[in-house]
């Protein structure tokens, strides 16, 4: 099995377009295009999906997997199964990333020491060290796992912590790459910290990491704070190894982010959005003649009442199954009547329209007209504050 | 009266009271005896309508009661009905609504106008009248519609009985008179009469007479002794025209289709196999498995291996356990097993009957499923001595 990221092209910016390929065998290979994202899952399905329906969204090729949601039980039954991770989850043909914690739930728990990190699981809080962590990727064997991390959770942390943070991650790393058999990413810490966060970069770039992780949770507010803190940390990278980061799922954050050379996001916003019963239909391909002095919406709400007799698709054009086969006033209705094919039909819709949006903008990276696709954007859309969501979970019948 | 459907038997049993029909419906075929699940409010529970086209599902039900309340007869008829709501285009089957007036609101009261309830939108008090439910069924617009009956609990006992199998004919009179639509729905008159075989009689030859295009079997399924239910389904198949399908509603266990089938009946329905699903329980041919249970954790083997559905083809029971109750995928892979269990058996039935092995397939089945004599219900044993089967030791 081999891994490599290839520079397909690269601008005078940070901008670049690339390719992860992953060699499995010699009949299996997964080739994973980027600007990219991984499925996010949850207890190793992607929500609301069964196979077919994830099946049907054709530009995933890669899925993020957490342990947090498979140690609950001791000792967790999926690590005495014989096949492997991908063969458990039924991810055969996909590239699975391991993490450790939560991408979309980061919360705290409890505190980290020098020997673990405390990680959420549904039957309370568990401990994680670097070498029980290696023990359970040797038996899931994912095609990439991410190092443990001491992940920073506290508002405002002091700088004493922030830098046993960094320590704590990198002296974990260093055990990680001293397994061999499976890729390792690397994951970059310094919190709010400039200097921390620069020593974080260039100490893991040191190493022999096959990629890196950024954590976009817990920053500032709007997309260009967050994408900026981040960027203290990416000057210091390589431009030879793949970035993915975490906590920047919308549209605004996916463009800035792209413009500052992250490669690889997540999915978790989309999840968010179909819990909260929001459908897509933000574009970076903009007609021209849009009025761009009035703001345009990026999602639209299906519990919006004025839904219940549109017999339009959720997008008008858009080639998911959603879209192909019912429309905005049976999706509220689905709402209304705390159906679970609402989430259904919204999840299969968002995630095609997401993993849609990314190849419009490798697309766009590679016909030069990115930088011009996404000023359109912002002066249509706005910079958009992330959108309330109605935090209702839906209740099923 | 009217029809829209043909029926054509294929196959009888040489032994038992079955037969293998083909019923075309205005939305296809469908070959019975038939299961057909229960999408409550136009949706089968977390399954899209293409998966229960791969299930090969060819007529499911919809509730009159809930697509009234939601989204509403005047949305429903102006989005066109209900397949079209739903993007089904395959049969559907839509009950009177009565049932639900009396099993879910407190406050039901019948009267000869009709069902007088209470609305659990705003507490007004509303009627639901048989002239109501057909007009709200001619919106819904399904392939098969039935009539507003009387019903009462089977426990019931006393004069209460005999007046509700008599205002079921008079309802269906009028249902009869106001069903707007009788070349596209085909209206099934609802025998009633409790465990009473006379006024069971009665209400059969009353009903026969109005020549609906096919009649159920109803006011069973209420916690009636099984030994009395299944001699009022076996008078009901002896004494309704041979020429009708039969539904006998609120079946849904797989020995009781297997009985029933025996006895002659065709249709069938039941919230049970998609219900139980939601609480993480798996039919399989040897009983019910609860996958949220502890001893599943690391239970590496499918549901049941020998079927072919989705869930069974790509999942351990230990996945499921992960899932169940917790995600809605798991729900959703349980569903379709138990869909797909249900129909796998209807589909064993008719391949039994048109191989006229249908006793031996019989003999099998409880066998695999009770494990043996000691454990085989009396009423069954009943039922099937009745058309003279006798189960394995």
């Amino acid at each position: 099995m081999s891994l490599s990221f290839n520079l397909l092209k690269t601008s005078e910016k940070s901008l670049r377009l690339g390719r992860l390929t992953l060699i499995k065998n010699q009949e299996q290979n997964i080739l994973l295009d980027t600007p990219n994202c991984l499925a996010y899952t949850s207890r190793g399905c992607v929500p609301h999906l069964t196979p077919d329906n994830l099946q049907a969204i054709p530009l995933i090729d890669a899925v993020s997997v957490t342990l947090e949601h498979f140690i609950d039980i001791q000792p967790p039954p999926s690590t005495q199964f014989p096949g492997g991770i991908h063969k458990f989850l039924n991810f055969e043909g996909y590239l699975v990333f391991f993490d450790v914690r939560d991408s979309g739930k980061l919360k705290s728990v409890s505190y980290n020491t020098d020997k673990y990190v405390s990680i959420y699981t549904c039957h309370g809080v568990r401990q994680i060290t670097s070498d029980s962590y290696i023990k359970y990727m040797n038996i899931y064997k994912p095609d990439i796992f991410a190092s443990l991390a001491d992940k920073i959770t506290d508002e405002t942390p002091s700088l004493k912590r922030i830098k046993k943070s960094v320590d704590r991650t990198l002296k974990w790393l260093d055990n990680a790459l001293s397994n061999e058999g499976i890729q390792v990413f690397g994951v970059l810490t310094g919190h709010n910290n400039q200097e921390e966060r620069i020593r974080s970069a260039q100490e893991t770039a040191k190493r022999n990491v096959a990629g890196f992780v950024l954590n976009g949770n817990f920053l500032e507010n709007t997309s260009r704070e967050r994408i900026n803190m981040l960027k203290s940390s990416l000057d210091h990278l390589p431009s030879t190894k793949p970035r993915l980061a975490y906590g920047l799922g919308t549209p605004e954050d996916i463009i800035l982010g792209v413009s500052e050379g992250i490669d690889l996001f997540d999915t978790a916003y989309s999840v968010k959005m179909t819990d909260a019963g929001h459908a897509f239909i933000f574009s970076l391909d903009l007609k021209n003649d849009l009025d761009s002095s009035k703001q345009q919406q990026q999602t639209i709400n299906l519990w919006d009442t004025n839904f219940r007799n549109d017999v339009q698709p959720l997008l008008i054009g858009c080639q998911c199954y959603s879209c192909q086969n019912h429309t905005r006033a049976y999706i509220h209705h689905l709402l209304n009547a705390h159906e679970m094919l609402a989430t259904v039909l919204l999840m299969s819709h968002n995630l095609y329209h997401y993993t849609n949006f990314f190849k419009t903008i490798r697309e766009s990276i590679n016909q030069n007209t990115f930088f011009q696709k996404a000023e359109q954007f912002f002066k249509v859309y706005g910079e958009q504050k992330m959108e309330e969501t109605k935090n209702s979970t839906i209740i099923y019948n | 009266m009217k029809s829209a459907l043909t029926w054509k038997i294929i196959a009888k049993c040489s032994t038992t009271k079955a037969r293998v029909g083909k019923l075309t419906l205005p939305h296809g075929p469908v070959d019975t005896p038939v299961f057909m699940p229960v999408g409550t409010q136009g949706t089968l529970k977390g399954l899209t309508t293409k998966q229960l086209e791969e299930l090969n599902c060819q007529i499911m039900l919809n509730n009159t009661y809930h697509l009234g309340l939601s989204p509403g007869q005047e949305l429903i008829e102006e989005l066109g009905g209900s397949h079209k709501f739903q993007n089904w285009n395959r049969n559907l089957l839509t009950d009177s609504g009565g049932f639900q007036m009396v099993s879910l609101l407190k406050l039901a009261r019948i009267t000869e106008e009709g069902v007088e309830f209470q609305s659990p939108r705003d507490g007004s008090i509303m009627l639901l009248t048989p002239e109501h439910s057909m007009s709200l069924q001619n919106s819904i617009g399904a392939d098969i519609i039935m009539q507003l009956d009387d019903v009462v609990s089977s426990l019931t006992t006393g004069p209460r009985v005999e007046e509700a199998m008599h205002r079921s004919i008079r309802w269906l009179d009028r249902c009869i008179n106001s069903h707007k639509k009788p070349e596209t729905q085909n209206l099934f008159a609802i025998i009633q009469g409790g465990l009473d075989i006379d006024l069971r009689k009665k209400c059969i030859e009353e009903m026969v007479k109005r020549d609906t295009p096919g009649y159920a079997i109803g006011g069973l399924s209420g916690g009636e002794e099984k030994d009395v239910f299944w001699r009022i389904v076996s008078l009901s198949t002896d004494l309704l025209p041979k020429s009708k399908p039969i539904y006998c509603m609120g079946v849904g266990y797989a020995e009781d289709l297997v009985v029933c089938s025996a006895l002659g009946v065709d249709m069938y329905d039941c919230v049970f196999p998609t219900r139980t699903a939601r609480f993480g329980n798996a039919i399989t041919s040897k009983g019910s498995l609860n996958l949220k249970s502890t001893k599943f954790a690391q239970d590496f083997e499918p549901i049941e291996k020998d079927c072919n559905c989705l869930t069974c083809k790509k999942y351990t029971r230990a996945y499921i356990h992960m899932h169940a109750t917790r995600e809605t995928v798991g729900c959703h892979l349980i569903t379709l097993h138990n869909v797909s269990y249900q129909l796998r058996l209807m589909n064993s039935i008719r391949q039994a009957i048109l191989n006229d092995n249908f006793p031996s397939f019989i003999q099998q089945f409880f066998k695999e499923l009770f494990g043996g004599k000691d454990n085989y219900p009396i009423w069954a044993v009943n039922a099937l001595k009745s058309v003279n089967i006798e189960l394995l030791p």
